[in-house]
Parts: structure tokens; C-alpha cells; sequence
């Protein structure tokens, strides 16, 4: 959303549409987490009258859908590939493999046992 | 004849490969005499004008070395001993062939290799760290040390072995802990083809150091020094244990009771952390206009309740 997107490019790794889409998620999801929080607080609280925690439940669900934690996917930093990407390194299978044989990443080498 | 390799050497080698030099191989030679003193002479030089400078030079400052050590202990002895002892020789260096010498008097020197040694300090280097023993075996210190390459790990552990015993800490160790091995498998092209694939590793090895019986401050010291001299590729944590005299517990409930006024307040929350944004965020939304509206809080006959009320 173009509303939520940085005005200049704020990113370092490989560019790309998604990858810029992934990264202004992140950003509204980390800016607005309190509130989603104490949404889900007043919502759980059985202690507030069921009204308000009613109201919050709308509140919630209307909330934007780039505040949620559940857009984020991580993606390739070296092609900004979105599928098989390793945790350990934000790379793609590939670019993993690679990185690994050049020897750019620390202490990875070929396996045999 | 001492080549330039030597100069890697350590101290030793290079003393052996001095010694070997046709100068001091006629220390050997028993009879003295028979060597004419020019002829000496002239092979020192020759071999001076012939080796690399940095060598002449590393080998002129050793024998200087050598020859005040061995004045140091058997200076007494030879009173004239060019005419009768065998392994004195006068170096008298013409002072045109080899300019490094200092040409003001002729030195006497008495090379036995055997008795010339390093000085302790740069002995033990090329020993196995020194430990000091531990009085009463109470561990303080815990320091792990991680990395992927063995070479590095070694050498440092064997860094923070030698700080501990000049700092006077027993140290015990290095003691190899389990590795961590982490393997992923991935297919060897960028698209299908999952039948060919290829197997990475990473195998993190670690060392622990443990020191006990030191006194806390000395051991902070020992670890700010290991960090400040930290090594590539290594990685370093400590667990620091302190320990308290008998009464513990008696002391620990003074201090609660002193903390107590403010423990409390933090206690009482037990949904977050005090002062978090998410609290901020609940009185905010709770005090907000349309939720006041949804409970009712705008019709006549409803009071507000008190967990709807502003902080300030």
C-alpha cells in the first residue's frame, strides 16, 4: 500500500517489488503492534464489560491487514525469492549453495559422513 | 651456514643455526693453534659479506648475545684464553668488510651452545601453558569459547590459559565440549531436479576454560583482558558464579523487605511490563470515544468505572 510505503528506498539487499511490499509490512506491523496488543488484551479480558470487548473485537478486525504479523514472509536477500528460503542464512536454496562453495559464509562446507 | 629461513625460526633454531656457522665450527676443532688468527678472521667476514643483511644482522646482534651471557657466567675463567683454550676465539672484524660491527675493540667470545638458553619468558612460550593449582576447587568462572576453525580455538584458549596464569588464576582446561554440527541438504539446481542434491555443514567447535578460586575482581580483570585481545572467528560467554558468605537467606529477606515498596507495584502487574507501550495503548482505546459509546457510557444513569478513568 503506497500509503504505508517509505518515500525513499530504505533497503540494502537485493530490490525488489515484494521484497519493498515485505519490508513496509514489517515496518506497519512493528508500528502499530502495541495497539493490536491491547486490542487483544480488552478482547481477552473477561473483567470489561462484553460491549467493549465486543467494540474491540470490531476494532481489531478492521484494523489494516499490513498490521499483521501474518503478511511477513521472510524472503531472499541475495533474489528476494519468497519460496525456500533458509532461516539460518535469508537465502534461497540456491543462493545458499552458492555462497557455501564459494566459501562466503562462515564455517559451511560440504558435507560428508 | 644460517640461511634467511632461519629467521622464522624460533629463538633456539636460530641459535643452532648460528652455531653451525664456519666461525663457530671452529670452535670445535680442538687445537687453536692451529687455526691462524687471520684465517678466522677473514672466513667471519666472508660469511658476513655473504649472508642477507637482515640475517647478518639478527645473527651479529645474537652473538653479541651469547658473548654477554657468557661473560655473565664464565668471565671469570678465561683470563687470556686465545693462546691455550680451545673454544675461544677472538672475532676481531675488519672494519671495512663488515661495517655493522662496532669497530672500537676487539670482543672476546665464548659460544657454547649448550649453556646459552632463552630467557624464561620467551622459553615458555614455546612450552605448555603454566597452571597455578587450585586451593580449594570452588568453580567462579565458566568461559566457553566457540568457533568453526580448530586452529584458531586452540591458540586462543591456549591465550586466556597463560593470561589466567600470570594473572595468578587457577585455570583448568581446555576442556573440548561436544560440537554442534548443523547439516542442510539442498537441491543442487535453482528449479526441480530434487534427486540431485547436495549436502552443507557446519560444525561449530567449543572449549571451555574454567577457572576456580579466584577472587571476583581478578577475574573480571582476566575477562575484560581476553576481550579486549579477542580473536578472529572466535566467539566467547562466561557464566561468573559469585558466592556469599553462610546466611543467605537471612540477608536475601532483609533486601525484599527493603525492596519491597517497589517490587510491589511491579508485581501487581501481572499482564505486562510496567510502563509498556501496550498498557498506554489499553487506557487510551478504553477511554476512547466510540468504546465509551459501545458500554453505554454516554447514556444518562452510568457512571464511569474507575478502570476507565485517565491515569493523570
Amino acid at each position: 500500500m503506497s500509503m504505508f510505503r517509505a518515500k525513499r528506498l530504505d533497503l540494502g539487499c537485493f530490490v525488489n517489488v515484494k521484497v519493498i511490499r515485505d519490508h513496509t509490512k514489517r515496518k506497519v506491523f512493528a508500528e502499530h503492534e502495541p495497539e493490536r496488543q491491547a486490542l487483544r488484551y480488552i478482547i481477552r479480558n473477561l473483567s470489561l464489560p462484553a460491549r467493549t470487548r465486543a467494540q474491540a473485537q470490531l476494532q481489531l478486525a478492521q484494523m489494516h491487514c499490513y498490521t499483521r504479523p501474518t503478511q511477513i514472509r521472510n524472503r531472499c536477500i541475495e533474489g528476494g525469492k519468497g519460496r525456500g528460503v533458509l532461516r539460518d542464512f535469508k537465502m534461497t536454496r540456491y543462493n545458499f549453495r552458492m555462497n557455501a562453495l564459494a566459501g562466503s559464509i562462515p564455517g559451511v562446507k560440504k558435507a560428508a559422513w | 651456514m644460517a640461511t634467511a629461513t632461519s629467521m622464522r625460526l624460533p629463538w633456539r633454531a636460530i641459535v643452532r643455526s648460528v652455531t653451525t656457522r664456519p666461525t663457530t665450527q671452529s670452535i670445535k676443532t680442538p687445537p687453536a693453534a692451529s687455526i691462524p688468527q687471520p684465517f678466522t678472521r677473514r672466513w667471519a667476514s666472508d660469511s658476513a659479506s655473504n649472508t642477507p643483511i637482515g640475517n647478518e644482522f639478527a645473527s651479529a646482534s645474537l652473538e653479541r648475545a651469547a658473548a654477554t651471557e657468557i661473560e655473565g657466567t664464565a668471565g671469570g675463567a678465561g683470563v687470556d684464553a686465545e693462546s691455550h683454550n680451545a673454544s675461544t676465539i677472538t672475532t676481531t672484524p675488519p672494519s671495512e668488510s663488515s661495517p655493522t660491527e662496532s669497530p672500537e675493540q676487539p670482543r672476546r667470545e665464548t659460544v657454547n651452545p649448550d649453556t646459552v638458553r632463552p630467557p624464561r619468558a620467551v622459553q615458555a612460550a614455546y612450552l605448555r601453558p603454566l597452571r597455578r593449582p587450585a586451593t580449594h576447587g570452588l568453580p567462579v568462572c565458566d568461559l566457553q569459547l566457540r568457533s568453526y576453525s580448530v586452529r584458531n580455538l586452540e591458540f586462543f584458549a591456549d591465550f586466556c590459559l597463560r593470561a589466567a596464569y600470570y594473572l595468578g588464576l587457577p585455570a583448568f582446561g581446555p576442556i573440548p565440549l561436544p560440537r554442534i554440527v548443523e547439516r542442510w541438504t539442498v537441491p543442487k539446481g535453482s528449479f526441480i531436479h530434487k534427486k540431485s542434491q547436495e549436502n552443507f555443514e557446519r560444525k561449530t567447535l567449543r572449549r571451555l576454560i574454567q577457572i576456580k578460586d579466584g577472587e571476583p575482581e581478578t577475574v573480571e580483570v582476566w575477562l575484560a583482558f581476553v576481550k579486549k585481545y579477542a580473536y578472529y572467528g572466535i566467539g566467547m560467554k562466561a557464566n561468573v558464579w559469585e558466592f556469599e558468605k553462610v546466611g543467605v537467606g537471612r540477608t536475601m529477606d532483609a533486601e525484599m523487605e527493603q525492596m519491597r515498596s517497589e517490587v510491589e507495584p511491579t508485581l501487581r502487574q501481572f499482564a505486562f511490563k510496567k510502563g509498556s507501550a501496550v498498557e498506554d495503548k489499553v487506557l487510551e482505546l478504553i477511554n476512547r470515544g466510540d468504546f465509551k459509546a459501545a458500554s453505554g457510557g454516554n447514556a444518562p444513569m452510568i457512571r464511569t468505572p474507575t478502570y476507565k478513568l485517565p491515569k493523570n
